[in-house]
């Protein structure tokens, strides 16, 4: 069961790509805030203009 | 240094959008025709194209790479410029990307219904294409992280995390189980042989619907639905836990897939092990979805999106559950093979990401063309006839799945086999009739969906670049750390590919001569390679697509043994390049096929099977009967074998036609016996010399 | 602040609180005051309106308005430089504490801000930590303006004088980290040794080899990196001399590492590399669920966190904002309403009604008269005031309780039983260790190593450990939920030992937020009553409201010629009687006797009498300390008169002590005299003055109205609405330790099987890892089990 070993090299990498990834987001703060981006993604960004003044509800 | 005012790229979202409604058609009209086939076999209308082993692998690419995968690439562009803020990397990519997939899709349709496969389930597209997959997947890669790059938002929404885990997956998946060494244009044998090339393939097969099927569409989920709801999702940390354990288990659940097989036991049970896992974070995701819409039922009432992905999500539950427990090798041994699995994978495609899919559109479409749905009444149809259809597709299928196998399984007081197999199919026909009814009203909706769809985009005006603001993101605090900040952001990304690409090719070049060439060498001494015309069989029979329909792996049952015979060891598969275990018997297991009957009956089975068992379900093969079977590439088959470490002695794709020419000979004289004149070199005497071949050298061995 | 909500009242658009006497009007929607309408029509003129659409009356009311020139301070480059983060010449950031941040309302409003002021180039809100990061452009808008923004929209950034010398409590990102390493390597060693375990046949030896070489590498990590926090607590424990849970662990995952290291080199076996890595990531996850500390709150205020940066000092009738570092003797300061009186000194011009809650939990205002001595940390309420600066800053009174901070309390020294526990635990090992090794030395040399190193691998305290994080952990969770805060997990052991529990009086026993009004004179009529509560309605002085509240009218009379004398009172024409409502002297020319807060009342200017405004005790008060004495001595300290000293008594029992007039000092030394008696003390309070005592008890507990209130720096926070449970949270803390005791008991068991085939020098990796999760995992299941069950059955 030899390609085993090439799945097992495949599947680390992967794990540890993640993992730097990982790394990567505690470092800047990525998981600080646990509420704010999950509202934060449901506002508009449309630009501002006097024509906009209540969002369609 | 201003709050800068930027556009959304909505053209290149509507392109695949476009993409998504069309191939949605296509490959469920597709399935439906296969379905059809299956209790109506005149329907193939003898014609190789549009037989059920062609056919059938045309649904299902079409369906997963096509429909899902048009879907999610929409959804993705769609949410990732408005969760970056920030238009997309380069249109130019993005227009690449979407003429490259579409193009691919429609070589795979072309080259699949010409029957040129590798005969690996749902990676059955020869290596041009692969390689074409693997560009236009870098492509998207390079628009993808270049979007996240230049994003306005510091934080990564999970949404993207998921986004990420599919490209990066799914990129090394392919790569691995791809790799195939070419005998022509369009014609390749998988690198590795028998048993390893099913554990690849497994690996490969279950985390292409991990990745592929799951984690976009998972990300979709965490934009859309918070969106369509207006409300913040459930829990955000769960949703980040939940994305973390995803990833780090479903990498390794691919063994289940070969439960019994002559897969190593310790390899089974890891699968086994890491399945049941899987339905801790599937769960999470699931009851995330739904509480996310706790005390907005009002809203589900009349929000026709919000209704999809609620069945969506919870069929998402339904099948992460069963998964795990179609995983257990007590509950494997009577679902496998059966069409318990067909239910199964089709509440993950026709709810989760059908349903997904639909959801997305009818969220999309009215906001990029400023206007509401045209009918929110017949998008609750399209819901109900959906759902309705599902549930008559499933329900009988599950049926038939318990019938059909309880029926193999049980034997007569004296110990004799109860039922023919032939009985066991004829017995769930009407099922595989109402089958076809629940895809029938499934597709009605999607037709439905269509006309919705176009009225909604014929009364709003396209908006092909929506206007945006937002502050760019600020440098940090002092020069220096703004330099740190940077340089950090932009490692995960070339840590991204590069390490990709080192691993892939590096790991991959160092392993596979040292391991898996040694590891060929037989264990059993009888089994020897196959001989040039059987091979030119088999290839006949992969391009036929036969094993879309026949396994040719006996488990260690009392039943299976009775029935075809000594059970299936690891060593008889060493020359398979590439195997043909399969997964579903709607035929007879052919492990133990060779020597069952004369060659006539193959002859005449194949020209009308039911001359030969009547009732049966199989298609007639007529051309089989007329086509000359192409010798010259006889040559470069056995150069590709002997590369791939089969022991052909040296020089032999010299003299290997005459081998070839010598077999057909004694084939067509033992035809002649039974008085059925054919050439000699018509393609059915290859496809009958492997048929006779198969399994045949253990039973040398036992004669011995 | 919850106010009685009578029925059908109008409730305002922007704060939703009842609009009490002036109702007004803007697009047919109603609003309290002026001051949330101003605000509305703001957001509304920039079309941010989503900000009323995504939850109802996201807004906090506006009534006290703020004052003018209140952030002139902002301009002063030197306080300036102090407070932003980064500055260069086009870019200003600048990160504001923003204490009304509490809906997404509030997120969507702040991160909008640039579309308010175009100077701004981003806002971010921190949710978590109520803080928004604000980006400005230098030249466009200044500091000032920008909080001017703000403050008009509803979110006055409260900077004080503890943001000068910037401090603030980071998040432990490190820990998380290698929380995420160990898990990373856990996993997949674990991947890899399941093989082995499922029977991976002798013919694929190849393959097993490549298993434990590759487990080997992923272990190296989680011994380097992930388990550092382990070597670290346990040298500086040796160090101190003294033996802590952490140092046998890092032992035993050090003789673990080498140990599986040597097979897998020797080629004899696989290691336990993935018990290691698992127990490793099992107890790290522990200590993050522990650590998880309320981040919102902080234990560690002291006075800078509640003076201002800055007051305006008089210098030649100029008003000169000053940093309160740099305000000298001999200065005159102006003290505007609301604003904190910041050094002791006279006061010099204006009637000051001082409001004293912040030191002494006192919250009813008292009024000193020109030349009288006022001291830092009292409030002015109404009008401006000016003061003649005696002391410096931090030379003043209250201030002078935190420099000398001769307490002896140090956290480390006071060592948990957890601590003890593994001690004893360790010495056992020992000396099971090595009397295997005396066994083996004899009998057979081969197996000596292998016997004693299993020995350690087996039977770490890692599993007392274990449960010991996260029963706390669920602890702080469990007592979180229900609004008591600890500091740390340390905390929970002080609370169960509690012998002595001490209350100080005002503002912790007695609410600081609703008054008792007594009525004397001649007795008001219905109307009068109506015309009394309309003419207080007028008025923002705590006592004006106070006095409309306890008057709830539906609807109010016309008030005309409404005139408020700050410090002095109202009046105002209600249905044509002239109504005055304020002090003596204002209302009836002579000053009054009785040195006790009262509001006079007349009409048409003959007096009809006052009210007089006692605080009144919290409700379950009595019933607590009824319940309380039963297991604790009780104590009272009040700072004021003895008046109380009945009722008190009443409540307490006749044994508990109640002493009144007791300074900061008194308080301290109390304690102390109690802890010499050898007697483990809570103290419970609210005010500054309590401060010195709350830091010299085992446990000081600070009550507070709302959590992000001031409170002095204590151990535990306690909103004032649950100290009636105190009890139960007292009880709940005992059982931790029981509970700690009996799933450690528990994972004994483990060990010893552990141990049983540890000492004769055979104990296969499997057993290993089988033992260690399932022990972890039956830790988890009593932990949470019980110390939810529990939770559940005192309502908690």
């Amino acid at each position: 069961m030899a390609v085993i070993v090439i799945l097992l090299i495949a599947s680390l990498s992967i794990a540890s790509i993640f993992l730097l990834a990982f790394l990567w987001g505690v470092r800047t703060g990525q998981f600080e805030d646990d509420y704010a981006p999950s509202a934060r993604m449901l506002f508009d960004d449309k630009p501002v203009s006097p024509i906009i003044k209540k969002k369609s509800k | 240094m201003q709050v800068e005012k930027f556009y959304y790229d909505n053209k290149i979202v509507k392109a695949f959008g476009y993409a998504t409604v069309i191939f949605s058609i296509v490959g469920m009209l597709a399935g439906l025709y296969a379905s059809i086939q299956i209790y109506l076999p005149q329907a193939s209308m003898n014609m190789a194209a549009t037989t059920f082993g062609r056919v059938r692998p045309l649904h299902t690419n079409a369906i997963i790479f096509a429909f899902v995968g048009n879907a999610s690439f929409a959804g993705i562009y769609y949410s990732l410029q408005r969760l970056c803020k920030a238009r997309l990397f380069s249109d130019r990519l993005s227009w690449i990307h979407f003429w490259g997939w579409q193009s691919i899709i429609v070589a795979a349709a072309i080259t699949l219904l010409m029957g040129k496969t590798t005969g690996k389930e749902y990676a059955e597209l020869e290596w041009p294409i692969d390689i074409a997959i693997t560009l236009v997947w870098v492509v998207f890669g390079i628009n993808m992280f270049g979007t996240i790059i230049k994003r306005r938002e510091k934080h990564l929404y999970v949404a993207i995390w998921f986004y990420i885990a599919t490209w990066v997956t799914v990129a090394m998946l392919h790569i691995v189980n791809s790799i195939e060494i070419p005998v022509s244009f369009m014609k390749s044998y998988s690198w590795y042989a028998g048993v390893q090339d099913a554990l690849v393939q497994w690996w490969y097969g279950h985390n292409a619907v991990a990745f592929f099927l799951t984690t976009p569409v998972l990300g979709l989920m965490y934009y859309f639905l918070p969106k369509a709801a207006n409300r913040p999702v459930y829990s955000y940390r769960l949703s980040i836990i939940h994305f973390w354990a995803l990833i780090f288990i479903y990498i390794w659940a691919g063994p289940h897939h070969l439960l019994y097989t002559a897969l190593p036991d310790w390899a089974q049970s890891l699968g086994v092990v890491f399945s049941i896992m899987l339905i801790a974070p599937s769960w999470g995701g699931m009851l995330n979805g739904l509480f996310t819409l706790r005390g907005a039922w009002d809203k589900v009432k009349e929000d026709p999106v919000l209704k999809f992905m609620v069945v969506a999500i919870t069929c998402y539950g339904m099948a992460t559950f069963e998964g795990p427990m179609l995983s257990l090798k007590s509950v494997n041994a009577i679902a496998h093979y059966t069409d318990w699995i067909i239910a199964h994978v089709h509440i993950g495609g026709l709810g989760w990401n059908g349903f997904m899919a639909f959801a997305i559109l009818y969220y999309m479409v009215p906001k990029m063309w400023g206007t509401t749905l045209y009918s929110n009444k017949l998008a609750t149809n399209h819901f109900w006839l959906g759902t309705i259809g599902i549930i008559v597709y499933a329900v009988p299928m599950y049926w038939a799945g318990f019938e059909q196998s309880l029926m193999w399984k049980s034997f007569t007081p004296e110990g004799q086999l109860k039922f023919q197999f032939l009985e066991t199919v004829t017995s769930i026909k009407p099922l595989y009739i109402l089958r076809s009814v629940g895809g029938a009203l499934y597709l009605c909706g999607a037709f439905i969906m269509v006309y919705n769809l176009a009225k909604t985009i014929r009364q709003g005006v396209f908006i092909p670049n929506e206007a945006a603001e937002a502050a760019p993101l600020v440098k940090e605090n002092t020069q220096k750390k703004e330099y740190w900040h940077r340089v950090i952001e932009r490692k995960p990304v070339t840590m991204l590919v590069a390490s990709l690409v080192v691993v892939a090719l590096g790991g991959l070049i160092e392993m596979i001569p040292t391991f898996l060439i040694k590891e060929n060498i037989p264990t059993i001494a009888s089994v020897k390679p196959y001989r040039p015309l059987e091979l030119q069989g088999r290839d006949i029979y992969i391009r036929e697509g036969c094993y879309t329909c026949h396994s040719q792996m006996i488990r260690p049952f009392r039943d299976e043994v009775a029935r075809y015979g000594e059970y299936s060891k690891a060593g008889e598969f060493v020359y398979d390049h590439p195997f043909q275990w399969g997964s579903k018997r709607t035929g007879p297991d052919l492990a133990r096929e060779g020597g069952k009957y004369p060659d006539s009956w193959h002859y005449n089975h194949m020209y009308d099977p039911r001359s030969m068992s009547p009732g049966s379900i199989m298609p007639q093969y007529v051309w089989l009967l007329d086509n000359a079977l192409d010798t010259a590439s006889t040559p470069a088959k056995i150069r590709a074998m002997i590369r791939l470490g089969v022991p052909y002695p040296a020089g032999y794709d010299k003299n290997a036609n005459a081998d070839l020419i010598q077999q057909e000979n004694v084939i067509t004289e033992s035809l002649k016996k039974d008085k059925i004149k054919t050439p000699p070199n018509a393609e059915i005497i290859a496809l009958i010399a492997y048929m006779q071949r198969i399994g045949t050298d253990i039973k040398t061995e036992s004669k011995k | 602040m919850p106010l009685s909500a009578t029925c059908n009242e109008v409730r305002c658009y922007h704060c939703g609180e009842p609009c009490l006497a002036t109702v007004t009007r803007l697009e047919e929607k109603t609003f309290c005051c002026e001051g949330c309408k101003m605000v509305y029509s703001i957001i509304n003129e920039y079309a941010l309106c989503d900000y009323y659409n995504l939850n109802e009356n996201p807004g906090v009311a506006q009534r006290i308005k703020v004052r003018k020139d209140k952030f002139a301070f902002l301009d002063d480059a030197s306080i300036a430089a102090k407070l932003v983060s980064f500055r260069n010449d086009e870019q200003v950031h600048i990160k504001f504490y923003l204490p009304q941040i509490h809906c997404s309302s509030c997120l969507y409003l702040l991160e909008n801000l640039h579309r308010l002021d175009r100077g701004v180039i981003s806002a971010k809100v921190d949710f978590t930590h109520k803080e928004a990061t604000i980006v400005i452009q230098a030249k466009t808008t200044s500091l000032r303006q920008l909080a001017e923004l703000l403050a008009r929209i509803g979110y006055e950034p409260y900077i004080s004088l503890n943001d000068l010398n910037g401090k603030r409590p980071v998040y432990n990102k490190r820990m998380i980290s290698q929380l995420g390493v160990a898990g990373f390597c856990f996993g997949n060693i674990m991947l890899l040794s399941f093989p082995e375990y499922l029977g991976i046949g002798v013919s694929e030896q190849g393959l097993k080899n490549i298993f434990h070489w590759i487990s080997f590498a992923l272990s190296v990590p989680v011994l380097l990196y992930a388990a550092i926090p382990f070597y670290e607590s346990s040298w500086k424990s040796l160090r101190h001399r003294f033996l802590n849970i952490d140092a046998p662990i890092a032992l035993a995952i050090i003789i673990t590492f080498s140990r599986s290291a040597w097979e897998v080199l020797s080629g004899t076996g696989a290691g336990y590399f993935d018990s290691m890595s698992g127990i490793v990531f099992f107890m790290l996850a522990g200590r993050v669920l522990q650590d998880k500390t309320y981040q919102r709150l902080s234990f560690e205020r002291d006075y800078t966190s509640y003076f201002p940066v800055a007051v305006s000092v008089l210098k030649k009738d100029k008003e000169i904002p000053t940093a309160l570092p740099g305000i000298k003797v001999g200065d005159t300061v102006l003290i505007h309403n609301d604003e904190l009186v910041p050094a002791d000194g006279i006061l010099s011009r204006g009637n000051a009604y001082i409001d004293y809650s912040f030191v002494t939990g006192e919250s009813i205002p008292v009024l000193k008269e020109t030349g009288e001595l006022v001291y830092a940390g009292g409030k002015q309420t109404g009008g401006s005031i000016e003061i003649f600066v005696l002391k410096e800053v931090s030379q003043s009174y209250l201030t002078s309780l935190w420099e000398k901070d001769d307490t002896t309390k140090t956290g480390e020294s006071k060592s948990s039983f957890v601590h003890l526990l593994s001690r004893y635990f360790t010495y056992i090992i020992f000396a099971i260790a090595a009397g295997t090794a005396f066994y083996w030395y004899n009998h057979d040399t081969h197996k000596l190593w292998p016997a004693v190193t299993a020995i350690f691998i087996i039977a770490c305290p890692c599993a007392l450990l274990l449960s010991n994080s996260f029963t706390n952990g669920n602890m702080l969770r469990i007592l979180g939920r229900n609004h008591f805060f600890l500091r740390n997990a340390q905390t929970i052991e002080q609370i169960a030992d509690t012998t002595n529990i001490v209350f100080d009086k005002t503002g912790t026993l007695t609410s600081s937020i609703e008054q008792e009004i007594i009525y004397e004179g001649n007795p008001l009529t219905a109307i009068q009553t109506k015309q009394v509560s309309s003419l207080a309605g007028c008025s923002n002085h705590p006592l004006s409201r106070a006095l409309a509240k306890q008057f709830p009218s539906k609807k109010n009379m016309q008030v005309l010629a409404y005139k408020e004398t700050p410090g002095e009172g109202i009046e105002g024409f209600v249905d044509n009687d002239l109504v005055k409502i304020g002090t003596c002297c204002f209302v009836c020319g002579k000053t009054d006797l009785r040195m006790e807060t009262a509001v006079f009342i007349s009409f048409e200017n003959d007096l009809l009498g006052w009210f007089r405004f006692r605080n009144h005790y919290r409700n379950h008060i009595p019933s607590l300390l009824a319940e309380l004495k039963k297991e604790y001595r009780l104590s009272v300290l009040s700072g004021d008169n003895a008046s109380e000293k009945q009722t008190l008594q009443k409540l307490l029992g006749d044994d508990a002590d109640i002493l009144f007039n007791q300074k900061p000092e008194n308080k301290l030394a109390y304690i102390k005299e109690l802890q010499q008696k050898g007697a483990h003390v809570m103290m419970i309070g609210d005010g500054l003055n309590d401060a010195g005592a709350l830091k010299q008890s085992n446990t000081g507990i600070a009550v507070c109205e709302q959590t992000n209130n001031f409170t002095p720096a204590s151990d535990a926070i306690i909103e004032a609405a649950q100290l009636s449970r105190l009890g139960a949270f007292i009880r709940l803390c005992r059982a931790n330790r029981k509970i700690v005791m009996a799933s450690f008991g528990l994972s004994i068991l483990y060990n010893l099987v552990g141990l049983f085939f540890a000492v004769q020098g055979n104990l296969s990796p499997l057993i290993a890892a089988i033992l260690m999760p399932s022990s972890s995992l039956c830790i988890f299941l009593v932990t949470f089990g019980s110390s939810n069950l529990l939770a559940k059955r005192m309502h908690l």
